[in-house]
């Protein structure tokens, strides 16, 4: 006993004089900027990261929604505010605030949007930031600072078409913040729309002469900076360029436009197809089935999605003009075993497809950002706006000549009773339908959204509301004029509650 | 930490009845008899130093003894004759007298009493964490809970069992699932982005596992002279735990029973049926456009019945009811205790088991607990304690309890057969609600177990170096690991049709933590004594978590091993040290006045090197009044003391890293590692630091009548927020050190005996605590803005948790469209006009008040009869504000004609026509209607009559027979009924940030349950 007495004091004080010490502890997953960019690899990742932001769900708000996906905001709160898409069920879902146009600054999705599109630009500009640094950059860290160049105009590019209103109405009007440096003041007002195209554009140029070592469509190339530049110049109504930058694509001989046989699987195998200048990959296991992807909300089985919004009557009534038009099979009709078109609420089901079937999954693909077609249809616009009818119509023919409408090119003519311009937006509807690009096509045209058929866009309308036999009349937001203020969105509530230089849309 | 034995007995009350017998002389025949006897406490512990008092009733003859050591006592010669009354008299214990013996000549008469505490139990050691004082010695604000107290309600579940009984501890039940336990904060909430729960203390070592039934008493730490020893995690104050111990040479043992039924409380959700639904659908047929002229106003009926047919009325389907039932829940405890001169042991074993309401949920749980104290010598012990616990429960996927409200009353989920049928969008039979899923086929073809292991190994080494100096060694190993199952058969509807899903994640978490302290105690003369500690504590812990996923699982198979496609893994860890130096001195003069300072400094790796390290001191001084001079005479007060307290407490507990700027490598990109910037770098992160002031004071009348006050104004410095950032840089947020949060606040805890008799006595326990919140040096106010768009807004002045959102005005009475108020300011910001608007986007958003309530408390009253008890207990609480998000769904204004709505409100009407004054729009121009606004936003006041229980004592004749030591019968209702005018499921809304979403927001939630217990208690 007397040992034990003596021996564990002893031993106590030894525990002290060992235990103890406080290490540094690095996060399992993560690595610090400074550790990012001093290593090539990690480089590497940064930039997949930016493609990689535009399909994941990240945490917001201290929640991982899956509702929440920049590129499911991107063609939702586009082409759900457009007349080729109808809202067939009244939701909880802020999605459906693009269908009444009854916008607030506090709306999710958007925020969400918002958020994203400044997580790319802001890692985009660590790495650019970490590349120029570097002197006699190889062909591959050439290429990947030229993408970081691509992906930071395109995300600026895409807030200024949701945020500000398009160049043509009002290029001194407030445009959005760009973010060019890391170092920038966190406090920032927005640029002016023209400000923001000037730096789209001069990304875009910077990062096209950059990448000299295309990596694949699900990457940003030379032809993809092009590509969007083509689009930027089109907005601007700056015809010269637009025919230049969309010339450069079609001419560069790395792609080529499906045909009528082969475009009805041209989004199923986007990644692979020569149509492709640009996407986003999505592998297997981002199959986000029913909650998290872009098809389920315009798509189901029965049961892949919610299935809730369809193709309108108005884009249906266009394309049905022409039965053999191959586009029309990117839009199932839902039938009952007596062949009658199924209703949702009083609204007919005509699912659309553009999103699904990646390796046979209802809710899976890669969704396309630039592809051939939408090169000669800018060119054909720029044409058009220049009043060059022969090239105009040319290019509106070698979309019509792929698309089993062989027979009905208009080799020149303008039809009766439409103007030249007309037809090649007619054209650009049917064929970038669904594609996020509709609502941005007629308002910068100063042309007015007609939204004159039955869905749940009309306030107030219930299903016993609805007969299909004639058209609603009497409700408001039947056309929206392109002067109209929520053409675009709110800028976000976190952005207004702690930029106090940022301006708010009216 | 090692529990002193004796004298710890603090139970409120306990059905002692004293029992007899007469046993045959074998002494030869005298004048005088013999009476032995034995008094213990409640816990069967025995009372030295009681008083016996021996009186002839006929002769008036009197003598007295006191109790021996082991609580015997003896009259060898008491005079033949009686009856006699034996008084026993003990301090800090109620009275006891035994009657009606007569003493025969050569009679041995065996007497055995138990005692019960006295409201005011001065000589009760009150264990403090590191340390232990007597209750009379006390400088700090500390409510004791007895295990007796804990146990009126029956759960798993310790916060639910604290709920209502200690000033100032606020206890939400967010949730009714099985095994969820509660969210419990104390004195308000202080932090906004730390653990915001106490600290759990459990035998003298941070953190711990424990079953309710093990516990012997736990201290809730208020004030910093408590917790402040605790130092960087005790911001969110202490709860110290002392699981049981053996108190008496006799082996005990005790077996529980507990068997009962809960049921779901829906409150005020009410959900029509389906003639309800029927009426209220013809609000949607009304022939009304806004701004069309020529509207009528009137419902188009015959289209109405042609598109509603009357066959509608024979289908009554309740889904709620369907879904959750009455189920069964089963508690037992099993416990044997002893001890000789060289070990004690207690030996704790618990099993409990909780079916869900809502269909295929339950929790069950089995928990063994086994400590150990060897002793070497007087000086030398060996404590080993060890607590196993092994938990399994089936979790609910959130869509089923939705669809189990929203779902409308037409439909009919079961075929001819009972089977739940199978509904998907391509189904071509008619399914009335919005969503074409049968929630009840769901659960028939899904699966959310859960399973989880706790291990606690504590070894506590003790010895007396010499009188004055104890020197120990606390150490705990603690392992945790869980597993949870996602499974989906290919069965069912719904997007793994056809595929089925698996997911299983795992867990693991380890931790070791190291107290050692240097105890000393000095009698300074004979007035004053100095007693302290000084030691060091090292803490570190890590956790692991390994998961799979995939899909085209083969039938009948559930294991990752068969998943064929769509195959993701996860993993990750996390890692966390805390280094500690510890202090205490006290110092007492003549038992009156008492000092005490303690200090404390800690090292976190949760903080950049360099500002790892913080200070937090107390010091605390009490003055019991009563003993001085001037009040000697007045014997009537049993106490009368003040004491004041201040000192600082911090958080460090916020994750690691949280000061550096990452990038987060966890995405990929076309099978590539990808990654995206995931934090801001915060070089000059610190300690948040909480500084407390208490002044209190106790005062005990009449032995019947303990009123404690405290008054406290505790100030957060520092806070550790995540302010918000421009969305423009990228971030949502940045950790920064920035703000202040000050809680005031006024506790009154009022114990009384109102009515004591011999037979009958009946007492009242009453709390009230207020607490207000106000937040200042904000260098800006900060906005968050959650799911379904709620805000809420941190200003300078404003409150925690406060909600921002457009004011509801009503219904526009011309045109029946919702209203809100729209501002304008003048230049300096000031309002210079209120409008009405029914455009949503312009409505002003405003401040609406916070989610933290500003009081609470609660009552209890016991009526003992002989052996029987009843008690009632209420809780309330109030001030606060709660929003019922449900409301978006279910009074929706025919938004979603297809979800079922609650039924219609007295007092709740809809716009039919121009110039109706109504509180819900009309369906034809509801736009907006159902978004974020104070017309969901309730007063969260409610009052809960928490428990009602009836118990009864068998009397010990019957116990005799049965060669028992006590029976106890019992009979409780817990949750019986809650008075609240809140519109929804439920004003206990989860207080929580982040986890489920913004505080004080009702989402759906597994409603909490009414239970009907029936309990047996035996103890031998």
């Amino acid at each position: 006993m007397k040992n034990l007495k003596i021996s564990l004091p002893v031993f106590l004080m030894a525990i002290i004089m060992v235990t103890g010490c406080v290490k540094d502890v690095q996060t399992s997953n993560a690595i610090t900027t400074n550790d990012l960019v001093s290593s090539v690899d990690n480089l590497q990742s940064a930039v997949n990261g930016g493609y990689s932001l535009f399909k994941d769900h990240l945490p917001f708000n201290g929640q991982t929604d899956d509702n929440l996906m920049y590129l499911r905001q991107y063609f939702q709160m586009s082409d759900f505010a457009s007349d080729d898409i109808v809202c067939a069920q009244v939701t909880e879902d802020p999605l459906f605030l693009s269908f009444t146009l009854g916008h607030t600054p506090t709306q999710t999705n958007s925020r969400y949007f918002w958020f994203i599109s400044y997580k790319i630009i802001s890692g985009m500009n660590t790495v650019i930031e970490a590349l120029e640094k570097q002197t006699n950059l190889d062909p591959a860290s050439s290429q990947l600072l030229g993408e970081c160049y691509f992906l930071r105009a395109f995300a600026h590019f895409k807030l200024c078409n949701f945020y500000a209103r398009p160049y043509t109405q009002d290029p001194n009007g407030p445009g959005v913040i760009l973010r060019l440096s890391v170092a920038d003041s966190i406090q920032k007002p927005r640029a002016t729309v023209k400000e923001v195209y000037n730096a789209v554009v001069a990304d875009a140029e910077k990062g096209a002469s950059l990448m000299n070592q295309p990596r694949g469509p699900m990457y940003a190339s030379k032809e993809a900076a092009w590509a969007l530049l083509s689009r930027v110049f089109l907005y601007e109504d700056n015809e010269d360029s637009t025919i230049y930058y969309s010339t450069k694509v079609i001419n560069s001989g790395r792609f080529s436009l499906m045909t009528s046989d082969t475009y009805p699987s041209l989004f199923a195998n986007a990644t692979t197809s020569p149509e492709t200048i640009f996407c986003i990959a999505f592998t297997p296991t981002e199959d986000y089935g029913k909650f998290g992807s872009i098809a389920s909300m315009i798509y189901s089985d029965g049961n892949s999605g919610w299935g809730e919004e369809f193709a309108s009557k108005s884009i249906r009534d266009l394309m049905g003009e022409h039965p053999e038009d191959v586009r029309n099979q990117l839009i199932v009709p839902l039938e009952d075993a007596d062949r009658n078109i199924v209703t949702k609420n009083g609204i007919e089901t005509y699912y659309i497809t553009k999103f699904s079937f990646q390796g046979g999954s209802p809710t899976l693909s890669s969704p396309i950002i630039f592809r051939l077609a939408e090169m000669y249809l800018n060119r054909a616009e720029a044409y058009a706006k220049k009043n060059d009818v022969a090239d105009a119509l040319a290019d509106v023919d070698e979309i019509r000549k792929n698309r089993g409408l062989g027979d009905a090119l208009y080799n020149g003519n303008v039809p009766q009773g439409m103007s030249l311009l007309d037809v090649v937006l007619q054209e650009r509807r049917i064929e970038l339908a669904f594609e996020g690009q509709r609502v941005f096509d007629v308002y910068r045209n100063k042309l007015d959204m007609d939204r004159s058929y039955w869905g749940y866009h009309l306030p107030g309308l219930k299903e016993t509301d609805i007969d299909l036999s004639v058209q609603p009349t009497g409700y408001p937001n039947e056309i929206v004029s392109w002067q109209n203020p929520k053409t675009i969105y709110y800028i976000p509530i976190d952005e207004i509650n702690t930029n106090k230089l940022c301006t708010q849309n009216p | 930490m090692r529990i002193k034995s004796s004298g710890i007995s603090k139970l409120l009350f306990l059905l002692s009845v004293p029992f007899w017998f007469l046993c045959n002389s074998t002494y030869a025949q005298s004048q005088t008899g013999e009476v032995v006897g034995t008094v213990i406490d409640n816990n069967g512990a025995p009372v030295p130093l009681a008083s016996v008092m021996a009186k002839n009733n006929s002769s008036g003859f009197t003598t007295g003894t006191t109790t021996d050591s082991t609580g015997h006592f003896t009259f060898r010669n008491l005079p033949l004759g009686g009856p006699y009354t034996f008084t026993i008299t003990a301090v800090n214990f109620l009275g006891q007298d035994l009657t009606g013996y007569t003493i025969k000549s050569g009679s041995r008469i065996s007497l055995s009493a138990s005692l019960e505490p006295s409201v005011v139990n001065l000589k009760e050691v009150v264990v403090t964490g590191y340390s232990q004082a007597r209750r009379s010695d006390l400088t700090s604000a500390i409510t004791t809970v007895s295990s007796k107290e804990l146990k009126d309600v029956t759960t798993d579940d310790i916060g639910s069992m604290l709920q209502g009984k200690v000033p100032g501890l606020q206890v939400v039940s967010g949730s009714g699932a099985p095994g969820i336990g509660s969210e419990i904060r104390l004195r308000g909430v202080s932090s906004v982005n730390a653990n915001l729960s106490p600290l759990f203390v459990v035998d003298g070592i941070i953190g711990g596992d424990f079953d309710p039934n093990d516990v012997e008493t736990i201290s809730v730490l208020k004030d910093a002279a408590a917790t402040a020893i605790y130092g960087s995690q005790a911001n969110g104050g202490v709860i110290v735990v002392t699981t049981k111990h053996a108190r008496s040479n006799k082996t005990r043992f005790e077996f529980k029973v507990s068997n009962g039924l809960r049921t779901p409380d829906f409150g005020t959700m009410q959900m029509m049926n389906s003639s309800q639904l029927y009426e209220y659908q013809k609000e949607f047929y009304r022939d009304y456009i806004p701004g069309d002229t020529g509207n009528s106003y009137k419902i188009d009926l015959i289209k109405f019945y042609n598109e509603r047919p009357l066959t509608l009325l024979n289908q009554n389907f309740d889904w709620l009811h369907t879904m959750f039932k009455t189920t069964p829940l089963q508690n037992f405890y099993f416990s044997a205790a002893g001890k000789t001169d060289k070990a004690d042991y207690y030996i704790g074993l618990t099993y409990y088991h909780e079916k869900g309401t809502f269909e295929n949920t339950m929790f069950r749980r089995i928990n063994v607990r086994a400590n150990s104290t060897y002793h070497f010598s007087p000086k030398v012990s060996v404590t080993n304690n060890i607590n196993l616990s092994a938990s399994q429960s089936k979790s609910y996927n959130y869509m089923d309890i939705y669809y189990a409200y929203l779902n409308l009353p037409w439909d009919n989920p079961f075929d001819s057969t009972g089977k739940p049928i199978y509904v998907d969008g391509a189904s071509t039979f008619k399914w009335w609600s919005r969503d074409k899923i049968n929630p009840l086929n769901s659960i028939e073809h899904s699966d959310y177990p859960s399973k989880s292991l706790d291990v606690n190994y504590d070894l506590v080494l003790n010895v007396d170096v010499t009188k004055w100096l104890n020197l120990s060694s606390s150490n705990r190993l603690a392992a945790a690991t869980n597993r949870g199952t996602t499974f989906v058969d290919k069965e069912a509807a719904g997007q793994y049709h056809g595929t089925g899903y698996l997911n299983d994640q795992a867990a693991f978490s380890a931790g070791v933590i190291t107290t050692n302290l240097a105890k000393f105690k000095f009698d300074l003369g004979t007035k004053s004594k100095l007693s302290g500690l000084a030691g060091q504590a090292w803490q570190y812990g890590w956790n692991e978590s390994l998961g799979g996923q995939g899909r085209g699982l083969p039938p009948g198979l559930r294991v990752l091993d068969v998943v064929s496609n769509n195959i993701l893994v996860n993993g990750s860890n996390d890692r966390g040290y805390i280094l500690s130096y510890l202090s205490q001195v006290n110092y007492s003069f003549e038992d009156k006045y008492f000092l005490t300072g303690s200090y404390r400094y800690d090292g976190s790796s949760a903080f950049p090197p360099g500002k790892r390290w913080g200070s937090f001191p107390s010091v605390s001084a009490a003055w019991v009044i009563n003993k001085e001079s001037f009040l000697a005479d007045k014997t009537n007060i049993d106490l009368l003391r003040i004491r004041g307290s201040w000192g600082i407490t911090g958080t460090q507990d916020i994750g690691a890293s949280r000061y550096l700027g990452l990038f987060d490598l966890s995405y990929k990109y076309n099978n590539q590692t990808a990654a995206s910037p995931s934090q801001l770098p915060s070089p000059d992160l610190t300690w948040e630091s909480k500084y407390q002031t208490d002044i209190g004071f106790d005062l005990g009348l009449f032995n019947r009548i303990n009123l404690t006050v405290d008054v406290y104004n505790n100030k957060t410095k520092n806070l550790l927020l995540q302010v918000p950032v421009p969305l423009s840089v990228g971030m949502e947020n940045q950790w920064e050190n920035v703000g202040r949060i000050t809680n005031k606040g006024l506790e009154i805890g009022l114990n009384t005996v109102n009515i004591r008799k011999r037979n009958f006595e009946w007492s009242t326990t009453f709390n009230i605590s207020f607490n207000s919140n106000k937040l200042s040096g904000l260098p800006a106010e900060i906005i968050t803005t959650g799911p379904w768009e709620i805000s809420q807004i941190y200003q300078n002045g404003g409150d925690l948790y406060e909600f921002y959102m457009p004011k509801w005005l009503g219904v526009d009475p011309q045109t029946g469209a919702p209203l809100w108020e729209k501002l304008s300011f003048d230049s300096t910001g000031k309002i210079i006009g209120r409008d009405k608007t029914s455009d949503y986007a312009s409505a002003t958003l405003e401040t609406a008040g916070s989610a933290l309530p500003t009081f609470q408390g609660s009552i209890t009253s016991q009526w003992r009869y002989k052996g029987w008890m009843l008690s009632v207990n209420a809780f309330f609480t109030g001030g606060n504000k709660v929003y019922s998000n449900n409301l978006r769904f279910v009074m929706n204004d025919g938004h979603e004609p297809y979800y079922n709505q609650i039924a219609i409100p007295v007092n709740y009407n809809i716009w039919s026509k121009p110039g109706d004054i109504a509180t819900n729009p009309s369906p034809q121009n509801d736009a907006n209607s159902n978004l974020t606004s104070t017309r969901f936003l309730f007063k969260g006041d409610f009052l809960n009559i928490r428990n009602i229980t009836l118990s009864y004592e068998l009397p010990h004749n019957v116990l005799k027979s049965l060669g028992m030591q006590g029976i106890t019968l019992s009979a409780s209702a817990d949750d019986v009924y809650t008075f609240t005018n809140f519109l929804g499921q439920d004003p206990q809304a989860s207080i929580t940030p982040s986890t489920s979403g913004t505080p004080g927001v009702s989402d759906w939630k597994y409603p909490n349950n009414r239970q009907y217990m029936f309990n047996i208690d035996f103890r031998f």
